[in-house]
Order: structure tokens, then C-alpha cells, then sequence
């Protein structure tokens, strides 16, 4: 059985959704560290 | 290649190493957490076999520290996290009907971060020095002075946070975007749910650490002084940053656990979960308290009394939503056609002696009280009721509970009885008398002890050891149920519901390439 590809849409909102994540995740990373400095 | 046949992949090694289906990067996450069982296992009898008696037989002082430090390290980032992401691996995509992790290839670069993190923590224990030995909290000013293992320790814990942290963005990116047509959030299963909010958890607290240790290795080897209090620095507010971290950290461990209880609880009960929009809510109040609690862990630094009151109360509040769990799985089973397979028998015993690591954690709120059980054996005690008989008795519940659906054969039922009822002895006997050594005043961390605390030392060891063997049997039901047996019905139990149990079992290589319709 072949796998389907994910429709367009989809394949957007998943990008997406794990660009947004992976930036706050980083932010927070930055954040805490910066807090430390100050 | 958009018409690329995914059937055929590499067989062997490369098919490990390459892969990127969800099934197989759970299985490879379920075996290396327990491979990491065993190792941090070995940790404990060490531990164990030391304090069988006072003074000091086997091991040196440094090593037990070494054993205390990497025990823990082995067991949360290499035991229990990898196993539920096991479980998060090959059983979101069943429970929603999707064809697999939304983005397989950072799941298998999430994986394969796990063997190299721990090769290099575990490696530690070879070089001059010796392994990281101030405990897993790394507080300074000890993990400033320790050796060149600590700076293998804190490379090794970036390398589990960007594991984790891609994992969740996988999960959170999976379950938002993937779910079959008709599966609101509010019809998700449960243990999908508790999932979507660990990954929440994991996404807000491992970012926290990474920021934490990377201004201890700073600390360390870059002249810096955020901890340093000869350099003007303050050592307790690593305390602060490591447990605003930490707290949230004891949630991620448990909230999966939950999640597994709620699916096998109503499958043996042959009934509905009791209340299955409170638990939804129950977890999320539990996850956003987790964040404004941290410093409970930490009321002998001397905080102002505003601030011990807050995070006395706060933590008290945590007992709500828990207690709206527990009492939906007793409502679960109450009047419920009951029968008592090992999964059951497992998900049983996680909610009675996790609750006792609730009561404990209660006692363990109260600042006053605090005060004495600090840093004393009690603590111990507490949390390993909540992190063995609450997270490990739920992983081995819920891997009961799905082998057949990933073998396709049924599990030795006598064996895994035997299983369960030795670990719930061996366990309690373990670590139920160290609640009256910590109450006695016997501290955490120490490799020689007064003669007084004798006697509950050596049931505890007792315990320790019988618990640890009784784990082979485990081994050998998986080995078994891989080998062969009774084959597995689609619908392995009588009670059980949801989209997993549709699929043939063995679950094929890939299932829902079609998405199927929830009405």
C-alpha cells in the first residue's frame, strides 16, 4: 500500500505549527539565559 | 518522488538507523528506554548494596555520589521520557487515524541524539575524575568545582533537550494537524490529550534547563560568575532556574502515565471513562499550576514568608485536579464489569500507590513541616512512589496493555502476573521503609549512615533487589510475545475502543493511509 501524500494545506500547517514551536522553544532558551545576564 | 513505495525499506541495520516510520522509531525508543532501565537499575542496586549495612563496604564515596547523580539522570531523561515517547510514537497516529508522525525525519533525528547523549553521560564513569557525582539537580557550587564529567553531563543534557524538545514539536504538530476527519480535540482519546499537554510542558521547561546549564558550563570555563558567589554571582538562583525547569519536568514524567492509566482503566471495567471532559481540564490545571509551584523544592534556602506561603498553597492546589483524576477512576470502575488482566493490574496498583506519592508530596508542601523531611530520606521515598509505582508501573501497564496490537501474538498472562505481583512487593518493601527512615532523620545522598537506621536500610535492600531481578521477567515476556504465541485478535481486549484496535495486529507498516471517518 503506497503512501499518500499529505494534501498542500496540510504539509503548510505542519510547517507551520513546527516553525512557530521550535521559535518559542529558542526564544525561551535566549530568554532565560539573558535573564541571568542581566 | 511523490509516488515513492514507502513499503520498501532497507532491511537490517539501515532500516534502524534510516527509518522514519512511526512504528518503528517507537520500537526503537521502547527498547532503548529499556535498556536505559536496566543501566540506571544497576545504579540502584549499587546504591542499595551499599547501604545494606553501615559504614562503608563496596564503593567508595565519590562513586556513590557518581551512582546517586547518574541514577537519576539514566532513569527521567533515558528511562521514563523515552519510553512514553515510545508510546507517543506508535500510538498517537493509531488513536487518530493518521499515517504517521507529522515530521518523520526530525523524529528520527530525535532519536538518535538519545544513544550519543548517553554514551557521552554514561562515559563519564571512565575518564580521570569520575562521573558527574553533585547530584542530578547539577547545583553548584559543587557542579562548578566537579571534574571534566560535568562538562560531558551538561553536553549530554543539551543533547536530550533538543530530543525532547523536537519530539514535541513532532507530537504537538501531529495531534493540531493530523487527526482523522471528525476527531475534535474533545473526542481525542485520553491519553493523546495528556500527550498534547506533556509535549506543551516539555516545549515551555527544557528550553529553561538548556539556558541553566549553559550559564553553569559558562561559569565554568569562560570566567563567568552568574553562580559564583565569590564572583558576586548567587548560587540560589540556579535553584530558581533549574526548578522553574524541574517542577514542570515531574509533570511531563506523570501526565503520560495518567493518560495510559485512562485508556486501560474503562477497557477492564467494560465501561466509559468517568468524566472524561473534567480529566481534560484536570490535566491542564495541573500543567499550568506545575509552573508557579518550583519553589516548594527549595523552602530551606530562606525565601521571604510571602513567598513560602504562595508556593505552600499553590502546591496544595495541585491536590484538586489530581483528586478529580483519581476519584473519575474509581468512578471508572465502580460498578464496572472488572476482570483483572496484568495491564489492569498494573493501572490498579499505579492508582493506589501513586496516590500515596500524592499524600507524601502533600506532607512535603507544608513549609513548616518541610523544614525536617528536607533533603532526608522521606523525599526519596516520596518521589519514587511517584515516579516508579506512578510513571513506571504505568509504562509497563500500558506496554501489557498494547503489545499484542505491536507483536500480533498474545503475552504470557502467568508470567506477567508473576511480574506484577513480585514488583508490587519488591517495590514496597523497597521504598515504603524509607518513609520512617526520613521521618527518622536520615539524610539523602550519603554512602554511610547512623547505626539506628539499620533495619528499614536492609529491607529496603532486600526489596531493591527483588524488585530489580523481578524486572527479567518483563524481558522475558517481550522476548516471548516478539518469538510468538496465541495470535492477537484486531481487538485485542473485550473492553477496549478507539481507532488502534481497528487496525489488524500486528499494526501493518503503515495503517490510515486513508483517513478513516469519526462520527
Amino acid at each position: 500500500m503506497p503512501m499518500t501524500r499529505q494534501p498542500e494545506t496540510q504539509r503548510r500547517a505542519i510547517v507551520r505549527t513546527a516553525v512557530t514551536l521550535a521559535a518559542v522553544a529558542f526564544a525561551l532558551f535566549v530568554y532565560t539565559f539573558w535573564r541571568g545576564v542581566k | 518522488m511523490a509516488t515513492a513505495h514507502h513499503d520498501e525499506h532497507p532491511a537490517g541495520l539501515m532500516r534502524w538507523l534510516t527509518s522514519t516510520n512511526h512504528k518503528d522509531i517507537g520500537t526503537l525508543y521502547l527498547v532503548f528506554a529499556l535498556i536505559m532501565f536496566f543501566i540506571g537499575g544497576a545504579m540502584a542496586l549499587v546504591i542499595r548494596a551499599e547501604l545494606f549495612q553501615p559504614g562503608l563496604q563496596i564503593v567508595n564515596p565519590q562513586f556513590f555520589n557518581s551512582m546517586t547523580t547518574m541514577h537519576a539522570l539514566v532513569m527521567i531523561f533515558g528511562g521514563v521520557m523515552p519510553a512514553f515517547t515510545g508510546f507517543a510514537n506508535w500510538q498517537i497516529p493509531l488513536m487518530i487515524g493518521a499515517p504517521d508522525m507529522a515530521l518523520p525525519r526530525l523524529n528520527n533525528w530525535s532519536f538518535w541524539l538519545l544513544p550519543f547523549a548517553f554514551t557521552l553521560l554514561l562515559a563519564t564513569l571512565l575518564i580521570p575524575g569520575g562521573g558527574p557525582s553533585g547530584g542530578w539537580t547539577l547545583y553548584p557550587p559543587l557542579s562548578i568545582q566537579g571534574s571534566m564529567g560535568t562538562d560531558m553531563t551538561i553536553l549530554a543534557i543539551h543533547m536530550m533537550g533538543i530530543s525532547s524538545v523536537l519530539g514535541a514539536i513532532n507530537v504537538i504538530a501531529t495531534i493540531l494537524n493530523m487527526r482523522a476527519p471528525g476527531m475534535t480535540l474533545l473526542k481525542m482519546p485520553l491519553f493523546v490529550w495528556t500527550w498534547l499537554i506533556t509535549a506543551f510542558l516539555l516545549l515551555a521547561a527544557m528550553p529553561v534547563l538548556a539556558g541553566a546549564v549553559t550559564m553553569l558550563l559558562t561559569d565554568r570555563h569562560f570566567g563567568t560568575h552568574f553562580f559564583d558567589a565569590a564572583g558576586g554571582g548567587d548560587p540560589v538562583m540556579f535553584q530558581h532556574v533549574f526548578w522553574f525547569f524541574g517542577h514542570p519536568e515531574v509533570y511531563i514524567l506523570i501526565l503520560p502515565a495518567f493518560g495510559i492509566a485512562s485508556q486501560i482503566i474503562p477497557t477492564f471495567s467494560r465501561k466509559q471513562l468517568f468524566g472524561y471532559e473534567s480529566m481534560v481540564y484536570a490535566t491542564a490545571s495541573i500543567a499550568f499550576l506545575s509552573f508557579i509551584v518550583w519553589a516548594h523544592h527549595m523552602f530551606t534556602v530562606g525565601m521571604p514568608l510571602a513567598g513560602e506561603l504562595f508556593f505552600m498553597y499553590a502546591t496544595m492546589m495541585i491536590a484538586v485536579p489530581t483528586g478529580v483524576k483519581v476519584f473519575n477512576w474509581a468512578a471508572t470502575m465502580w460498578k464496572g464489569s472488572l476482570t483483572f488482566e496484568t495491564p489492569m493490574l498494573f493501572a490498579i496498583a499505579f492508582v493506589m500507590l501513586f496516590t500515596i506519592g500524592g499524600f507524601s508530596g502533600l506532607m512535603l508542601a507544608i513549609a513548616p513541616a518541610d523544614f525536617q523531611y528536607h533533603d532526608t530520606y522521606f523525599v526519596v521515598a516520596h518521589f519514587h512512589y511517584v515516579l516508579v509505582s506512578g510513571a513506571v508501573f504505568a509504562i509497563l501497564a500500558g506496554a501489557y496493555y498494547w503489545m499484542p496490537k505491536w507483536t500480533g501474538y498474545m503475552y504470557n498472562e502467568t508470567l506477567g502476573k508473576w511480574h506484577f505481583w513480585l514488583s508490587v512487593i519488591g517495590f514496597n518493601l523497597t521504598f515504603f521503609p524509607q518513609h520512617f527512615l526520613g521521618l527518622a532523620g536520615m539524610p539523602r545522598r550519603i554512602p554511610d549512615y547512623a547505626l539506628q537506621f539499620t533495619e528499614f536500610n536492609q529491607w529496603s535492600s532486600v526489596g531493591a533487589f527483588l524488585f530489580g531481578f523481578s524486572q527479567l521477567l518483563f524481558v522475558a515476556v517481550v522476548i516471548q510475545s516478539v518469538r510468538g504465541g496465541k495470535k492477537a485478535e484486531a481487538k485485542v481486549w473485550e473492553g477496549a475502543e478507539g481507532l488502534e484496535w481497528t487496525v489488524p495486529s500486528p499494526a501493518p507498516y503503515h495503517t490510515f493511509a486513508t483517513p478513516p471517518r469519526i462520527k
